[in-house]
């Protein structure tokens, strides 16, 4: 809807502003001694009235003409020939007017206008409907401004709860007590194991906090983070949890978003290898094929078990984050047969310039 | 008291490191003595009805059933220590219940304060029965945060976890529920107010003082004679309807 309809303060300053155009007009016509005041009144102001609301149609001329698609003599004949147009309808009015004044008061004509009078009455016409497109052209300048910080701040908005969601994701309190719980039962009978564990734990949080900072990251910091990451999951769940990684050498060096390996096998161990009593193998494959980056991981589960509720959440978590650096260039799709979970993420071959 | 015979205790963690340390914190003391140690929830229940310990030391995150959940089967109230090491919804109701619990790491002194409480709570002479209520407890173990997901049956040693999609009709029978799920019917002791109020009211609904019904296993409503109605399920069993779950059944359906 146009924006001053829309607005009944913004319609009345509107309709208040024509008819004082209405009022210039009839001073016009009566300064030309074409009419006497009252007439050339009557005359002005209800043309104008109707004018007012015909002239809003020069918000979607402009609107057709986002300055972005702008070339100046496509501009210039746009806003010329619908100036010209109106201004044979405002005439057309006019004239329409005035007769029908004639033919109700007879002899009382409310003005008496001559060739040269309908003359600077067509031009008055012209004029203000290029005076109504020019205006409408800043509002609509200034609306698209506006839609444009608007977007800019949703976006933002955005990009700071994907790192919430991260951080929350990194500092994940249950992995954190449970570590330092299997660090206190090693250092009982096994300091040196207890010490690993320590520094494994340590390295795990110290390059999570320093990747987050970046946007990218390349897949071989990923795996060295998930490599700390794993050996502290090894020491919790024991012979119950194998995991082979195959990073094709040309994989290493893509970029991909921090912390988009790692929650994928977090989920493998909490979903799939923690539920079965023997444990199992998950298995990871980045590897490089025309132009994507291929990761994989697959791991098994629990053969009919019910998922877990919020199993989904992290997973859409990732979709999310990757939908809002990748648009609709990434994808990301998951599948769940009777004995295990396969996630698939390709996304565009990105190398760092430097490297 | 050194007359008295050790307590048995069993140790429940999925993580092998955490049930490593409860053995070595328990070293100190004499008068326990390990019966048992399960790495998930099913086992535990098992071991709960076979070995009757003394003493559970109960993790409460655990594959296949929570610690929660082993409580609820086994009907276990009397000698159980919870260990956790990051779980809100639990720590919380915890506290709200006051029940004892060891947030992992927990220190010699921590574990030994709560030993000594769950010592004092233990009095076998007097012929405390082993499953004596516990309000605190029971509230605990009732307390739902979600709506119900998956029923849990214990026959025996042996546990089915049905998910809730699966359950055609509940029916009670005295003391017992007869849940009706693919032609077959599984009993468990509870009474119908509570698990109606732990289903998800939009996809179950009482329609009888004795019946439950899911609205996905709803295929018509009968009416058998005036003032009367069944509601037929999928599998062609039919559940005699009240007036008033009628209103309820209109209003939904």
């Amino acid at each position: 809807m146009h924006p001053i309809l829309a607005d009944a303060r913004k319609l009345f300053w509107y309709v208040l502003a024509w008819l004082l155009a209405g009022v210039g007009i009839a001073a016009l016509l009566r300064l030309t001694e074409q009419a006497e005041w009252t007439g050339a009144l009557w005359f002005a102001l209800p043309l104008c009235l109707v004018w007012a609301f015909v002239a809003l149609s020069s918000y979607y001329v402009c609107r057709s003409l986002p300055w972005s698609q702008r070339r100046w003599p496509v501009a210039l004949g746009l806003f010329g020939g619908a100036s010209l147009l109106s201004a044979l309808a405002w005439l057309g009015l006019g004239e329409a007017w005035d007769s029908l004044a004639r033919l109700v008061l007879h002899d009382r004509p409310l003005v008496s206008m001559n060739s040269p009078g309908w003359v600077m009455y067509f031009a008055a016409g012209f004029l203000l409907y290029l005076l109504s497109l020019l205006a409408h052209d800043v509002l609509v300048a200034f609306e698209s401004v506006q839609a444009s910080a608007r977007r800019e701040a949703e976006s933002r908005v955005l990009a700071r709860d994907a790192e919430l969601q991260m951080l929350r994701t990194q500092i994940n309190p249950h992995f954190l007590f449970n570590s330092l719980n299997s660090i206190s039962a090693l250092t009982g009978f096994d300091p040196a194991a207890a010490r690993e564990m320590t520094v494994d734990l340590a390295q795990f949080f110290r390059r999570t906090l320093a990747l987050a900072e970046r946007e990218r990251i390349t897949l071989g910091e990923e795996v060295v983070l998930c490599e700390h990451f794993l050996a502290i999951e090894k020491r919790r769940f024991g012979a119950k949890l194998n995991v082979e990684l195959r990073i094709a050498a040309d994989a290493s060096g893509c970029l991909l978003p921090p912390m988009t390996l790692q929650p994928l096998l977090e989920n493998a161990i909490k979903h799939g290898i923690r539920q079965l009593d023997g444990g199992g193998t998950i298995a990871v494959d980045a590897l490089v094929r025309d132009g994507w980056l291929h990761v994989a991981v697959v791991n098994p589960v629990v053969r009919g078990e019910v998922p877990a509720s919020g199993h989904g959440v992290g997973l859409k978590n990732i979709r999310e984050r990757l939908a809002v650096l990748y648009g609709a260039r990434a994808r990301i799709a998951w599948q769940r047969s009777e004995t295990q979970f396969a996630i698939e993420i390709n996304l565009p071959v990105d190398k760092e310039a430097a490297a | 008291m050194s007359a008295n015979p050790p307590l048995r205790a069993l140790v429940v963690d999925d993580e092998e490191l955490a049930r490593h340390l409860i053995r070595e914190y328990l070293q100190g003391h004499a008068d326990i003595e390990i019966v048992g140690e399960c790495e998930n929830g099913l086992d535990a229940v098992r071991q709960i009805v076979a070995l009757a310990p003394d003493l559970v030391f109960l993790d409460i995150q655990m594959p296949r059933l929570t610690g929660l959940e082993v409580l609820e089967l086994t009907g276990r109230r009397a000698g159980v220590i919870f260990t956790t090491a990051y779980d809100e919804h639990a720590i919380k109701a915890f506290e709200l219940h006051a029940v004892d619990y060891l947030l992992k790491p927990f220190s010699k002194t921590r574990f030994d304060a709560a030993l000594a409480r769950a010592r004092t709570l233990h009095v076998p002479a007097q012929g405390t029965p082993e499953n004596s209520p516990q309000p605190a407890l029971d509230a605990l173990v009732a307390r739902r945060t979600a709506p119900l997901e998956r029923i849990l049956i214990r026959d025996r040693e042996q546990v089915h976890v049905i998910p809730v999609e699966q359950v055609e009709c509940i029916e009670a029978q005295g003391d017992y529920l007869a849940i009706h799920v693919d032609g077959k019917c599984h009993l468990k002791p509870q009474r119908i107010s509570e698990i109606e109020e732990q289903l998800d009211a939009t996809r179950f609904l009482r329609v009888h003082r004795s019946f439950i019904i899911s609205l996905a296993h709803l295929q018509a409503i009968e009416r058998p004679g005036p003032d009367r109605h069944a509601a037929r399920l999928r599998s062609g069993k039919r559940v005699p309807i009240s007036r008033s779950g009628y209103e309820k059944l209109r209003t939904l359906v």
